[in-house]
């Protein structure tokens, strides 16, 4: 196996933290799902994000355990996104942030799995395989309401605000190029975030809406600031936890 | 939204099996959702979703006809009467 460099690890624990944040964001909608089925299939997807954060996390092989990695940290040693940690209690907010992030995630795994580092293209080709059904799942549903004038009311404001800021998954602290020469990636993240731009237009189409991708100024998640929605989301992925610290499970 | 019937098939012989029941959109997103609702832990190894409005429905009063207790005989009596018939030679009687 490669041994990990500075560049692998910030980019590794960038992407654990964006599921990590993700999952437990999704895992909000629990029980309050707009309906019954919809809830079931967001909460399971939900699950599938914080298994790929757990995967990744014991990919990056770090000396304390996965618990004190995912919820003890000091706040600037997370490097999630911002749209990650997006509290998003708006169901079409939610909605697009599904599609936006695993539009994504769809790109960022694939540069993993066709990389050169045997460990982690496995770990990415797991996750693929639950990713085509997020995908899947996000897409169907976005299409749906977007054909009816009611859903395109609702949902395109939150693409136009969502899919600008969504840019920053595609950043990591260090200098990206060390990423593909390492062999950790197959293509460069500035290619992954064209695919990503790419995908996205395709995917609105022909309807009216029309993203302003120069909106977005830059986000310093990956250097370590957290957004203001992150405290109440930690707040929300410690609750249990903190009961009792100690607690077997 | 429209109802949706789910099947599951287990590994080996085990016949198809009624899951539950699911409303979705239309037909590829009731796919999508039994999938999630009644397969996301391998609970079976085929699915069949068919649409409620496709099921046709017996007439309950044609089922409910009155004692058909003697459609359920279990061969017990007989098998017992057999036995003791059996017995009976055997002791040469």
């Amino acid at each position: 196996m490669r041994t990990l460099d500075d560049a692998a690890k910030e980019y590794l624990l960038g992407f654990a933290d964006d599921e990590l944040c993700v999952g437990q964001n999704h895992s909000w909608w629990i029980a309050v799902g707009p309906f019954l089925e919809e809830d079931l299939a967001f909460s399971s997807i939900a699950q599938d994000e914080l298994g790929h954060a757990r995967m990744l996390y014991e990919f990056l092989e770090l000396e304390e355990s996965i618990d004190e990695i995912a919820y003890g940290r000091d706040r600037r040693d997370y490097r999630s996104a911002h749209i990650a940690e997006l509290r998003c209690h708006q169901w079409p907010e939610a909605l697009v942030r599904h599609v936006l992030y695993d539009l994504a995630e769809e790109v960022r795994w694939s540069a993993l799995s066709e990389g050169s580092w045997k460990g982690i293209a496995a770990i990415a080709t797991r996750a693929i395989a639950e990713e085509r059904f997020h995908l899947q799942h996000a897409l169907s549903l976005a299409e749906r309401l977007l054909a009816t004038a009611e859903g395109r009311k609702r949902l395109i404001p939150s693409f136009q605000r969502l899919a600008p800021m969504g840019q920053e998954l595609f950043r990591v602290k260090v200098d990206e190029v060390r990423l593909v020469d390492n062999g950790l990636l197959s293509s460069s993240l500035t290619t992954q975030k064209n695919s990503w731009i790419k995908n996205v237009e395709a995917f609105l189409g022909s309807i009216d809406c029309e993203i302003n991708w120069d909106q977005f100024q830059g986000a310093p998640g990956r250097e370590g600031m957290r957004s203001s929605d992150f405290e109440s989301l930690h707040d929300e992925m410690v609750e249990v936890l903190s009961l009792d610290p100690d607690a077997q499970w | 939204m429209k109802t949706y019937e789910v099947f599951l098939k287990k590994a080996g012989k085990e016949p198809f099996g009624h899951a539950g029941s699911l409303d979705a959109p239309d037909d590829h997103m009731a796919l999508l959702f039994a999938r999630d609702s009644y397969g996301r832990r391998s609970e079976g190894e085929q699915i069949w979703v068919v649409s409620r409005d496709h099921i046709l429905e017996g007439n309950q009063s044609d089922l409910a006809l009155a004692d058909r207790s003697h459609k359920h005989n279990d061969g017990q009596r007989v098998s017992e009467l057999r036995t003791n018939q059996r017995l009976k030679k055997e002791l040469g009687e």
